[in-house]
């Protein structure tokens, strides 16, 4: 399967012009040019986890199943997409960097290295939640030709990627990073696809298809590329999973992304959603108060847990492990977060604030 | 559905219906499986599938006994036995629960009549059968040997291993008598072990090096890691993809990986691959897994071939018609009801070239008895077996942590073969994780009996609570039961269900052979606690419903949820129901499939070898279409 075939439908985070950190990123000359634009590749994948989170721990238990369970699989495949980066990297000998202050964005933000089109919040489940999720997601249509020397979308980011393996590849072996730093399949799960080692330039970019595939669909299809390279149940691509919760409706196989889901309707009860504050800080809260310890406990646990990743994509690929446990402790800090009232019938919730 | 005649009709959609409905239609042949449980449960679409099973998961949290059919719908016209039904009988059959017990002893497993089968409840262990479990006659003088040995099956249980998914490291399983090539050379299973729990190995920590004495014999007991059907991290040197027909040698196959880095993905929940792919250690695997990291029968048919199956629910087999002038089946009669517990019902005939019945062994018995099927070798009901597993449990000197990870992670194999199966039972003993739960109701009972009874409050309670959770421990003795003429089902006119077909009629007992090793494997434990230093707790109440008493002490047994017999596979059509190709004696298109096949019982959990067998009869079946 030919990569350029694949990202010819590209989902959108337009990357802004003049991004000081991304002289090199026009074309990739260097190794370290292809380095750091796949630092950069990692910390995309992973600024919209906290939004999705956010919206996804909002939703009350046992209610929204359908939508719940979308947001969730869209969150699994950004983890893998942030894993799978980060083993391209470890496989051009570069040293992912994932647990610094800067990594995660102060919300409201615009996407990193994005042209400031739209901010994202982090917001309850709600139609301006999805409707922000689904600008993160859009594809990049024809309304939006990409500009020369500009990096447009997320598409022609990992496209530039691509060339850059191929063009630096051609002049030596670039592929200098130790296997043992790989994160591989039985190490990673429930990510919501295909983990791949990656040791050389196809398996480099067996890797990106399926990150690019996953966010919008390939070839002018709904469905992600998930099936084709895995045999796996056929899922729609991020834009159009939130497209249903926007049009409360399905898509069915034979739908296009013009037409809109036609599909069965199925519910969705924007009000069985916790009454949660946008955007909240710890600075909300009075420093040395109960509410704030489950603030910064919540925080803590998150920064810990990109530490742990950190560690694991540093050479210590068994701490993955731990790194699982936390996940599953963040949704019950998080829960007990969403009981704080703050008054106004607003609650409290996590805010993903960098904490040592 | 009247009129179309598939290749073949199958009825259950447990694991051996589900593996035999994967098999045949992924080989091109049409099938048709009648399920007696509620359409519900055969939802495949994601969101169908999950929405059932968070159905079953409130049922659960709901329930006051956390029994093994307390998730599932106790449904009026395809209704499940209980162990909650079970009681002592007095000299009068108890009719309470779906089970009419004859006694003398209550038979005291139960299984679920719904898509899925049992394995909706199951533990998940998943042990292979010693190659002695199959010549008890030959080698000890016991009960019959089977028409087929373990080297027949090993094959078989390679797929079987595969299909479910099975977790453990086989350098660690060493049983006794076991044989110089047990398992293949460079054989791995699909994943590697489940990691062993606190209390295995503060436990095999305590046991290391102890002796204990049997019948005059000196045994060391040793612990090993226990196989399992519940994900974990996938082994990277198993290479088969999936069981396959290969027309041209007739035969099934495992068909490696197409390219050397494809890795054993481990199959998640039928509602969402990504869900499940490894236990979280819920530690409610028994009566129900909420993530579906535990293997259950639906994620077999989920994967069959979708164009060539036909499902039909809400439709309880009744009977099998045979053709009197050569003994084939011409169609099996349903009755499909449209609400659970409705009086109201319609009938059908199913049509195919090949009948499969795989019900569990006593709806299968019931079928047969109804149809007046197999008769020759009158064997049909008899020989039903179960594990009675007797318990022992005490305190542990110190903390070991119990009610984390699944039911149990380790076991004891070394009493599972020896001379002394010519006296007596062998057993397993399983190293339990769920402290006194099974035996006492603990935690619940613990605290009761501390508030009500002990008057404890605030810091004394929570300090009584926490040393003695903590230290509990709990071993099972899950002894064999040989296959027995007068244990046995029937059916009776006088005993129907709600939309009137037969309700099991059940004569049980347990004889000196299994008596002799509760004895003998209370001595066992005895001499484990006492070089462990744990303090015994240990009662069998007089009351309990599987009291019984062997050399003037008394015995509380339970059952292993184990149902076995009841169609058993032998040499000859006087002495058995089936061949060794599990086809039935007296009816060439007929093949019975489940542990009912099994001669013998063996010191394993049957669902591996049942699931064995069931591809071994699928391949049987995929001969006889050609």
């Amino acid at each position: 399967m030919e990569t350029n075939q694949l990202i010819s439908g590209v989902r959108h985070r337009l990357i802004r012009s003049g991004e000081p950190t991304l002289t090199e990123f026009n074309k990739i000359t260097t190794i370290e040019g292809l380095r750091s634009h796949l630092q950069v590749a990692i910390e995309l994948e992973h600024s919209t986890i906290p939004p999705y989170l956010f919206a996804l721990y909002s939703i009350r238990e046992n209610t929204n199943d359908t939508s719940a369970r979308a947001i969730k699989g869209v969150v699994m495949e950004e983890m893998l997409h942030m894993i799978l980066a980060c083993n391209i990297l470890n496989a051009v000998g570069g040293t992912p960097a994932i647990s610094h202050k800067e990594f995660i964005p102060e919300y409201p933000t615009y996407l990193p290295h994005s042209n400031k089109a739209f901010e994202v919040n982090l917001q309850k489940f709600s139609k301006p939640a999805i409707e922000t999720f689904l600008k993160i997601e859009k594809p990049a249509g024809k309304d939006a030709p990409p500009q020369p020397d500009r990096y447009a979308s997320i598409g022609q980011f990992y496209e530039a990627i691509v060339d850059g393996l191929k063009r630096l590849g051609a002049k030596g072996n670039i592929f200098t990073g130790k296997r043992s730093r790989q994160i591989r399949p039985e190490q990673f799960y429930g990510g919501g696809g295909g983990l791949i080692e990656v040791y050389d330039l196809a398996t480099a970019e067996e890797a990106i298809s399926e990150i690019v595939g996953q966010g919008e669909g390939i070839d002018g299809t709904i469905e992600d590329n998930n099936h084709q390279l895995f045999g796996e149940e056929l899922e729609y691509a991020h834009y159009f999973r939130f497209n249903e919760i926007h049009e409360e409706r399905y898509y069915k196989p034979t739908d296009t992304p013009k037409g809109g889901p036609t599909g069965d309707k199925f519910p969705v009860d924007w009000n069985q959603v916790h009454n949660i504050k946008e955007n909240i800080k710890m600075k909300d809260f009075k420093k040395g108060t109960e509410e704030w310890d489950m603030m910064y406990r919540f925080n803590k646990c998150y920064c810990d847990m990109l530490r742990v990743i950190h560690q694991t994509v540093n050479g210590e690929r068994e701490k993955l492990e731990q790194a699982v446990m936390m996940m599953y402790q963040l949704k019950y800090l998080a829960q007990g977060l969403m009981n704080v009232p703050m008054g106004n019938g607003l609650y409290a919730a996590p805010s993903f604030e960098y904490v040592v | 559905m009247e009129n179309k005649e598939y290749d073949v009709v199958i009825v259950g959609s447990g694991i051996a219906g589900s593996i035999v409905a994967k098999t045949l239609t992924q080989a091109g042949k049409q099938v048709l499986l009648l399920e007696a449980g509620l359409e519900a449960g055969m939802a495949f679409d994601s969101e169908g599938a999950y929405k059932n099973y968070q159905d079953y998961l409130r049922s659960y949290y709901m329930a006051l006994a956390k029994v093994p059919n307390a998730p599932y719908p106790d449904i009026k016209d395809a209704e499940s036995p209980n162990v909650l039904d079970m009681t002592q009988i007095n000299g009068k059959p108890d009719t309470k629960g779906y089970f009419v017990q004859n006694g003398p002893l209550p038979f005291a497993s139960d299984y679920a009549r719904a898509a899925g089968g049992t394995t909706l409840h199951w533990l998940g262990t998943c042990l292979r059968m010693l190659p002695n479990d199959f010549k008890m006659r030959s080698k000890y003088g016991q009960a019959v040997d089977w028409p087929i040995d373990y080297e027949y099956l090993k094959p078989y249980y390679e797929m079987a291993e595969r299909e479910i998914g099975v977790s453990s490291d086989v350098s660690e399983q060493i049983y006794p008598n076991m044989g110089n090539d047990f398992f293949g050379k460079d054989y791995v299973f699909p994943m590697y072990k489940i990691p062993q729990s606190y209390i295995d190995k503060s436990f095999i920590d305590g046991i290391k090096g102890l002796k204990v004495s049997l019948n005059g014999d000196v045994y060391t007991p040793e612990c090993t890691s226990t196989p399992q059907g519940r994900n974990s991290t996938p082994n990277e040197k198993y290479r088969y993809a999936a069981t396959v027909w290969n027309k041209t040698s007739q035969k099934l196959e495992l068909k490696p990986f197409p390219k050397e880095s494809d890795v054993y993905v481990p199959v998640g929940a039928i509602w969402d691959p990504y869900s499940g792919q490894r236990c979280e250690g819920n530690a409610s695997c028994v009566p129900i897994c909420p993530v579906q990291a535990k293997y259950n029968a639906l994620k077999t048919l989920k994967s069959a071939k979708k164009e060539h199956l036909t499902l039909l629910s809400q439709a309880v087999a009744t009977q099998i018609h045979i053709d009197t002038s050569n003994g084939n089946i011409t169609g099996v009669s349903y009755k499909q009801y449209p609400h659970p517990d409705s009086k109201d019902y319609t009938t059908g005939t199913a049509k195919g070239k090949i009948y499969v019945l795989a019900a569990n062994a006593i709806e299968n018995a019931k079928i047969l008895l109804a149809s007046g099927a197999c008769k020759t070798s009158d064997q049909v009901g008899r020989n039903l077996m179960d594990h009675t597993v007797l318990l022992t449990w005490g305190l542990m000197k110190d903390k070991v942590y119990p009610f984390r990870g699944p039911g149990s992670t380790t076991n004891i194999p070394t009493f599972r073969d020896g001379d002394f199966r010519k006296h007596h039972a062998a057993w397993i003993s399983p190293i339990d994780n769920w402290g006194w739960g099974w035996p006492t109701g603990s935690p619940d009972t613990d605290l009761d009996h501390a508030v009500s009874t002990l008057n404890l409050y605030g810091k004394d309670l929570r300090t009584y609570i926490g040393d003695l959770l903590s230290r509990q421990l709990l071993l099972h003795f899950e002894c064999e039961q040989l296959p027995e003429k007068t244990n046995r089902v029937t059916i009776d006119n006088k005993y129907l269900d709600n939309i009137g077909n037969y309700r099991p009629i059940i004569n049980y007992n347990v004889a000196d052979y299994s008596l002799k090793a509760f004895k003998a494997s209370k001595t066992v434990s005895d001499q484990i606690f006492a070089g462990m230093g744990v303090q015994d707790y240990t009662n069998y109440p007089a009351n309990e419903p599987d009291y019984t008493t062997y050399d003037g002490q008394g015995y509380v047994f339970r059952g292993a949820g184990h149902v076995v017999g009841t169609h058993c596979m032998g040499t000859t059509e006087k002495n058995s129901v089936v061949n060794r190709d599990q086809q039935a004696w007296d009816h060439k298109n007929l093949y019975l499939v489940g542990a009912g096949n099994m001669a013998t019982l063996g010191t394993s959990n049957p669902t591996l070898t049942l699931a064995a067998l069931s591809f071994a009869a699928a391949e049987n079946i995929l001969k006889a279409l050609k």
